[in-house]
């Protein structure tokens, strides 16, 4: 686990900009602690944000969209891969 | 190494503008988060971020033109991590996944649908034959358990005992496994393993070193001078020992198959003979020795 303190200096945010991430849903931390805990996957969704708005010129409102389109994109190449899975091994029907 | 004019598809004339556009566009179209599924987006994403970190540099673009440097002196890209798709696409649901994009084909009666169904059936039945976690234990054994072996009991912090049978010989960080006595399974699995590290207490006088013992025995300046039998203790009881006449401190005398016994074999006691004085200043020693006159050979300094 990832304190948010790391988390802002790993990824070089600012506090603000943070909590304004945390606000649009970008990235969610799990806060069940009484503080927040980033994971390394938070980071790294961190960096991708980072690139899209300042290597590719993304604006807030387009960010919205491509992270929404990003998430349906893993969400059906893990079905994808869950399908095939399954069909390699026989679908499970049969247990081995 | 690549033109990087090239990579960017800029002329050697453009302006710090193109550059950016260039890079942009490229990176729009190659940055890996973008292409889950290609392997070769990274390669080639590196290839134009060193490109684009060389030219936008006004210095080290001044002096690559000047050829003071070449493009393998800027390929240090942008430190860049993990991409974020090698944790989206890895095992394990995440909070960031999303059902919107297939939900209509995982609802059908297709193949596709099907095949979901029997993975998600396969995901949920692992489920319920997982077993249960390990758990860790330390025990501290006293040194002849250790090497004779024996049952301790352990008092489990959530209550109730464990039997822990300790083999002979065992070895101090050693960890046994004790199958099906971990945690219970969540749900129908078998349960885990309790790991119990073995921690061997020291001993007053006997030190293991390999399957050797090893043993400091005092003995009087009588017995050194004139040998005799006396009593020297072992792991599994006393034993008598022969010490030769003439004997001195740090002679070792050997007890075979003394030792630890292992499936290896029995290891032995070795024996070091310690000369002791009386505490308390014997007058009868004193005058003896008083009256004693050494032999002219005799003078234990005669190296130093």
């Amino acid at each position: 686990m990832i304190t948010e303190r790391e988390f802002l200096e790993r990824t070089h945010l600012d506090r603000g900009t943070l909590e304004i991430w945390i606000r649009e849903s970008w990235i969610c931390p799990a806060s069940t602690a009484p503080e927040r805990a980033f994971t390394e996957m938070d980071l790294a969704r961190a960096n991708m944000i980072h690139d899209l708005k300042h290597n590719m010129g993304v604006n807030d409102e387009g960010l919205d969209v491509i992270l929404h389109l990003i998430d349906q994109m893993h969400g059906l190449r893990r079905a994808l891969a869950e399908a095939l899975g399954s069909l390699r091994t026989g679908g499970g029907g049969s247990k081995a | 190494m690549k033109d990087p004019y090239e990579i960017l598809g800029v002329a050697k004339t453009a302006t710090p503008e193109e550059i950016r556009k260039a890079y942009r566009q490229l990176a729009k179209k190659l940055h890996p988060d973008l292409n889950p599924g290609d392997k070769r987006a990274e390669e080639r994403f590196k290839e134009v971020a060193s490109a684009n970190d060389l030219l936008s540099d006004p210095d080290k673009r001044r002096r690559f033109d000047a050829g003071e440097i070449d493009a393998a002196g800027a390929e240090k890209a942008p430190p860049q991590g993990r991409y974020y798709r090698e944790y989206a696409s890895g095992a394990g649901h995440h909070p960031y996944e999303s059902a919107e994009g297939y939900a209509d084909f995982a609802e059908g009666d297709d193949l596709f649908a099907d095949l979901l169904r029997r993975s998600r059936e396969q995901q949920r039945e692992q489920m319920r034959r997982a077993p249960g976690a390990d758990l860790r234990y330390e025990l501290h054994v006293p040194f002849l358990d250790a090497v004779n072996g024996g049952v301790k009991t352990i008092t489990l912090p959530q209550g109730g005992t464990l039997d822990v049978t300790i083999p002979a010989g065992v070895e101090d960080g050693q960890t046994m496994r004790l199958k099906g006595k971990g945690a219970p399974a969540p749900a129908e699995g078998p349960p885990g393993d309790a790991l119990v590290q073995i921690v061997v207490e020291p001993h007053r006088y006997f030190v293991r070193e390999g399957d050797d013992i090893l043993v400091e025995l005092p003995i009087t300046v009588k017995e050194a001078a004139l040998g005799g039998e006396v009593r020297a203790p072992t792991t599994t009881g006393g034993v008598m020992l022969k010490i030769p006449r003439g004997s001195n401190t740090g002679d070792t005398l050997r007890l075979r198959g003394k030792g630890v016994r292992t499936r290896r074999g029995a290891g032995d006691e070795l024996v070091r003979l310690k000369v002791v004085m009386p505490k308390e200043p014997d007058a009868e020693l004193d005058s003896f020795l008083a009256g004693w006159t050494p032999k002219a050979g005799y003078d234990p300094r005669k190296e130093m």
